[in-house]
């Protein structure tokens, strides 16, 4: 019986040690938006008024949208690793290029969601503007950085995907997608919490 | 592979189909229930009752199915157990401590 080290995963759980750290890691995440999370929660309930007219000025079908983009990219995910795990390369870059291809329109909604809020006069950072904007930018903001940062691996290993010998490490790919579905989870509290939670929605401008 | 599960598409398929059908949920409950004007009021709760409930339903497939922890080692869901226990801890501590502010 070889008393060698196994380096690649955990000795008694036999869990990858990747995978043990990027569970570790989405812990911590986890923890960073229970901080933006519990604050909302207490300042909307203080602010009831504040919060229900700043989420009148939001557009929550364009977040609507955007949920369902990430809802589908999760799904593409999946069945990428699924697909690698299966060694068939042709539908795993079809489907990492999918991932890829719902980041990017995520980002885009997003943009076009900003842009609306700057005409308006609303930026992150200002002071003037209300509780609720400081929030909207923090938590949306930070998520769309989360996602941005999800896409660069995902383009390297989807690029990789081309190459003769393909991308052979499936359990990385595993990895990865990890932190893209704890992007589409944050984004699920993201949504109601902030379009849809806050009084004045029915009657509100959209 | 570090899951067992020979054929996991029907579930990923299953997953990907309830939550479009619970996003659907959310946003409709959201719209046909008339808000309060007053926080805590038992319609602002229901409201906040029925997104936080669908939310986490959501969040459980995504994390059971997609993320494997159905079918990976226990060990791991306490990366998820300890940080949502300090999440309620946190959320109720900050709430209990600001009614306290407002009451005396």
């Amino acid at each position: 019986m070889s008393l060698a080290l196994n380096l690649s995963h955990e000795p008694i759980t036999k869990i990858p040690h990747g995978k043990l750290a990027m569970w570790a890691f989405l812990a911590s995440e986890l923890m960073f938006f229970s901080g933006f999370f519990g604050g909302f929660i207490v300042l909307r309930n203080t602010n009831y008024d504040v919060f229900g007219a700043g989420s009148a000025h939001l557009n929550w079908t364009l977040a609507l949208i955007n949920t369902f983009i990430l809802i589908g990219s999760s799904l593409t995910m999946a069945l990428a690793i699924h697909n690698l795990e299966h060694k068939k390369d042709g539908a795993f870059r079809l489907f990492m290029g999918l991932t890829i291809l719902g980041g990017f329109g995520f980002l885009i909604v997003k943009y076009i969601e900003y842009s609306s809020k700057f005409a308006d006069g609303l930026f992150p950072g200002q002071e003037n503007h209300t509780v609720f904007y400081s929030f909207y930018f923090l938590m949306t903001g930070f998520h769309a950085l989360h996602v941005i940062a999800g896409m660069i691996p995902m383009a390297y290993i989807f690029f990789k995907g081309f190459t003769k010998a393909g991308y052979p490490y499936p359990s990385k790919v595993e990895t990865l997608g990890l932190y893209w579905h704890f992007v589409d989870l944050m984004w699920i509290f993201i949504f109601p919490a902030l379009y849809l939670m806050i009084p004045y929605h029915v009657a509100g401008a959209h | 592979m570090s899951h067992d599960h020979s054929n996991p598409l029907p579930s990923y398929m299953k997953v990907f189909y309830s939550l479009m059908a619970l996003t659907v949920l959310t946003v409709l409950a959201a719209k046909q229930l008339t808000f309060p004007h007053e926080w805590g009021t038992p319609g602002d709760i229901l409201h906040v009752a029925i997104g936080v409930v669908i939310a986490v339903i959501k969040v459980i497939a995504v994390m059971y199915i997609f993320m494997h922890l159905k079918f990976d080692h226990p060990m791991l869901r306490f990366f998820v157990y300890i940080p949502v226990f300090l999440f309620l801890v946190f959320g109720f501590a900050l709430n209990f401590l600001e009614s306290f502010t407002y009451t005396h």
